[in-house]
């Protein structure tokens, strides 16, 4: 029997960084995502996350869904698809929006390039091809899922300006935040932006698979002077969660994937309400997003800063400091102690009661000690979501 | 210029009764026919009947079934054929090769299905209720509904329930061993729809046209035209404007709101209420345009099962037409579906987007002409039928029983030509199947029930709300009634 055809026997796919990955991956620690293996940890992520603070760190991003738009009404369908209107988007230009369901309950966010007034470039973290391409109905545009077709890295840090510079990468410093460019990278074509998911300066490059290789060494090329390291996905993890950056199905579930409607969110619960334009004549979910918005969010992702340094993970809150009768209400989606901050964070959802800024409420923290758990009652402070966001993540010209 | 209360896209008969009803009303109305002549799909029926007591009422319809008794005629290749007679709704055997007691059983088994289909009949005439709406009268219908069938009793209450899911086939291979008996039932259950016999649900349209026809073997004819003239001289009467063989391109909406229509020739004509007689996904996609609707919705729209699969053929013979071993004055609704494995065999086809080689027929004879229903002749997304073999096909079928053939005249109407012709994407009968995720409040979908839209001031009259197809006016006069409602 050929079992090459059983799907679960095939191997997960290979990106085209996988040659240096997988030289790099000390730990041989793995991570599923879209089908393809990408690195959790390469050998500590603690180091990895350092360098994405002090140098620069390499991700591969390639397992990223992209999704090409093409045609007449390019704008028109992404006016329709995401709450936020880009009327005005120029050409190099990247706008962070994110799409809801008719509910106005928040499918996915994305990164949406626009090449020019008809074609446009999603990225995204999740499969959305089937909803785009419903939403595309009656609109003259083609849309295609250009996944496989780039590589993608990540190159995060306060001296990612720097190393593109010595790598002779002209005026990188005076690229503007959200806007991306064609450059030339020791000798190779590729188009860098300046986004990404630190909170700091970074950028992130998009060549052709062919030249992945070639891209990747350029990278490490001045690492005796600056130390560059291959970063996995749990010091990504790390540097998103001080940045307050939120993430589907962790944060919250995919409206397309949340089986119990209880469970989907929308913006306003989310904290992007900002990215809600109800002027905007019309997109999916608006009629349901101007009645979320009349009666205010039910609870809402906050920030908070947990007393002692055991991180929350997984923690419920309460609104007492007497557990005896402290009620719940909330959950903690992310927590972490940070190393840069020099403070235990989190992030998570807290009733209407407690998400105004600077209200206490208390989380009850498990935390494993030698087979046993110790469980702490922690005083938590609502604060802002984004813990880490330094002034040169948008200084222009940027930091070399 | 001029202004209107209501503008009603499209003439067909529903559109028709709405117009009226609203008129009387005080409402000033005008009906918008892309067609020279009104009544829509109406003339293509060849058996119709069941305009609603209520819409003969209000409207002051004269209409009386044309003849009072009637024939059933299953054919079979043997030539044994089974006669039924239907004298005002009351069925008896009059020639059959089935022994007495599979007659009992199938005489019992239709008025079984009678009772169940009382039941559902009792809320063909209302609009469906909301199940979410958190309205008290929704509610209360939601609950009324719920003890009508509680008060079918224990034994029939759990019976309904049993085969309100089940497929057809199984409850006739339970119960009869006439195969000719098994293929008739068969056959009133799946025509017109997109199921085979051993489809489940089979059993639910039946009883669900049933409810609509008040008759199973859906008997009662009526002078289409006559029904139709009237229903325009109503109109009139009420000062009704109707514009003729001018088709509307576009719904103009606002801010999610009605505004008006466009015509082909650009004009603009101001309503802040449209009604549609077009089928749901012309509406939608075609004439609203889903660049106003929501993606799930959108996607609603496509799932919408619409695909029709009946033909209709009708020749003209040189000679008088004579059917072996019937007498003349027993000519009555011929069918030829002589059991459930044939007629699942030429669902199988359908399936596969395929006309069936051994086509099922239903077909009356007048003299020397007679006119069929073809099933199943699927209808197809950019492609047409071989139409001659399709005719070939029921020729072979039809020589059985008629010897010496002489063709003069034929003419094959397919869904893809209805769809043409009368502008109802899919060219299916009842504008979508009648099946029980289609059905009730759920018709045509979510967010679509009780003849209204997303957007303020647009409702949907065609056949694809509830009730459904088959002439019953209901449609109508229900969205009629939900757009006085609103305007108060």
């Amino acid at each position: 029997m050929n079992t090459e055809k059983i799907s679960y026997k095939k191997p997960l796919l290979e990106t085209p960084f996988h040659k240096r990955t997988s030289e790099h991956c000390y730990a041989n620690d793995w991570y599923r995502w879209a089908g393809y293996k990408v690195a959790k940890e390469y050998s500590s992520t603690e180091l990895e996350y350092t360098s994405m603070r002090n140098t620069a760190g390499v991700i591969d991003i390639t397992p990223m869904h992209k999704y090409e738009i093409k045609g007449k009404d390019a704008k028109k369908f992404i006016n329709k698809l995401i709450t936020k209107n880009i009327t005005n988007i120029q050409s190099n230009q990247v706008a962070y929006g994110i799409w809801c369901n008719e509910d106005g309950m928040v499918i996915d966010d994305g990164t949406i390039f626009c090449l020019n007034e008809n074609h446009y470039r999603i990225f995204c973290a999740e499969r959305n091809l089937n909803w785009f391409c419903d939403t595309a109905t009656g609109f003259n545009v083609t849309i295609e899922d250009i996944s496989s077709s780039i590589a993608a890295l990540a190159f995060q840090g306060p001296l990612s300006c720097k190393i593109l510079n010595l790598l002779k990468v002209e005026n990188i410093e005076n690229l503007k935040p959200f806007h991306f460019d064609n450059y030339k990278l020791e000798n190779q074509n590729v188009t860098i932006s300046r986004t990404g998911f630190s909170g700091d300066l970074g950028y992130e490059i998009w060549c052709d698979p062919s030249q992945a290789i070639d891209v990747w060494d350029s990278l490490f090329k001045f690492n005796r002077d600056y130390k560059v390291l291959a970063a996995g996905m749990n010091s990504l993890e790390m540097v998103r969660i001080e940045a307050g950056f939120i993430q589907p199905n962790a944060d919250f579930m995919s409206a397309e994937q949340a089986l119990r409607p209880n469970r989907m969110r929308n913006p306003y619960e989310l904290g992007l309400g900002w990215l809600v334009n109800l002027d905007k004549e019309y997109f999916t979910g608006k009629q349901a997003l101007i009645r979320h918005k009349e009666k205010g969010p039910e609870k809402k992702l906050v920030g908070l800063d947990v007393e002692g340094d055991k991180p929350a993970v997984g923690s419920v809150l309460y609104d007492n400091s007497k557990k005896n009768i402290a009620k719940e209400i909330g959950i903690v989606t992310a927590a972490m102690w940070s190393p840069v901050l020099k403070s235990n964070i989190a992030i998570g959802f807290v009733n209407k009661e407690y998400y105004k800024l600077g209200s206490n409420v208390y989380a009850e923290i498990y935390h494993p000690e030698e087979l046993d758990y110790r469980k702490i009652w922690a005083e938590c402070k609502v604060v802002k979501k984004q813990f880490f966001n330094n002034p040169r993540r948008n200084a222009i010209p940027a930091f070399i | 210029m001029k202004k209107f209360d209501v503008i009603i896209i499209g003439g067909g008969h529903n559109g028709l009764v709405a117009s009226s009803y609203l008129a009387k009303k005080g409402k000033k109305v005008l009906v918008i026919e892309k067609n020279e002549h009104v009544g829509g799909l109406a003339e293509y029926a060849n058996s119709l009947n069941c305009i609603s007591p209520i819409i003969k009422k209000e409207l002051n319809i004269n209409i009386h079934n044309i003849k009072d008794t009637d024939y059933i005629i299953s054919l079979e290749d043997n030539q044994n054929h089974t006669i039924l007679e239907d004298k005002n709704g009351k069925l008896s055997f009059v020639k059959t090769n089935a022994d007495e007691d599979d007659q009992k059983t199938f005489l019992s088994i239709i008025n079984n299905y009678k009772l169940f289909s009382k039941t559902l009949g009792s809320f063909m005439y209302q609009k469906p209720p909301r199940v979410k709406s958190g309205k008290r009268s929704d509610l209360f219908q939601l609950m009324s509904m719920g003890w009508k069938i509680r008060k079918l009793g224990k034994k029939n209450m759990r019976e309904l329930l049993r085969v309100i899911g089940l497929n057809i086939a199984d409850d006739l291979e339970d119960n009869l061993n006439n195969d000719n008996l098994k293929g008739l039932l068969s056959h009133e259950s799946v025509l017109g729809s997109n199921l085979g016999p051993r489809s489940p649900g089979s059993i639910l349209t039946l009883l669900y046209k049933q409810a609509i026809n008040e008759n199973i073997f859906n008997l009662k004819k009526i002078e289409v035209t006559n029904y139709i003239n009237q229903l325009e001289d109503c109109c009139k009467k009420n000062t009704v404007e109707i514009i003729k063989s001018s088709e509307v391109r576009k719904i103009v909406t606002k801010n999610n709101s009605v505004t008006g229509i466009q015509l082909n020739n650009n004009e603009v004509i101001e309503s802040t209420c449209v009604m549609s007689n077009a089928d749901p996904k012309t509406t939608y996609l075609n004439l609203l345009g889903a660049e106003i609707l929501d993606t799930d919705f959108i996607r609603r729209i496509k799932n919408f099962r619409n695909k029709g699969n009946v033909a209709k053929l009708e020749l003209v013979l040189e000679n008088e037409i004579n059917i072996k071993n019937i007498d003349k004055k027993m000519y009555g609704k011929f069918i030829y579906a002589p059991n459930i494995k044939y007629i699942e065999h030429a669902f199988n086809a359908n399936k596969y987007n395929h006309y069936s080689k051994n086509p099922c027929l239903e077909f009356y004879v007048n003299d020397n002409t007679l006119s069929a229903n073809i099933y199943y002749v699927p209808y197809l997304i950019n492609a047409s039928h071989q139409e001659n073999e399709i005719i070939e096909k029921c020729v072979a079928v039809l020589s059985k029983f008629i010897p010496d053939m002489k063709i003069r005249k034929q003419e094959l109407i397919t869904p893809n030509q209805m769809e043409e012709k009368y502008n109802i994407s899919g060219g299916h009968w009842h504008h979508g199947d009648l099946e029980i995720d289609q059905l009730l409040m759920m018709r045509p979908f979510y967010g679509s029930s009780q003849y209204s839209t997303p957007v303020n001031g647009l409702y949907l009259c065609s056949a694809g709300t509830h009730p459904g197809g088959g002439l019953t006016g209901i449609n109508g006069l229900n969205a009629a009634k939900k757009i006085i409602e609103d305007s108060k």
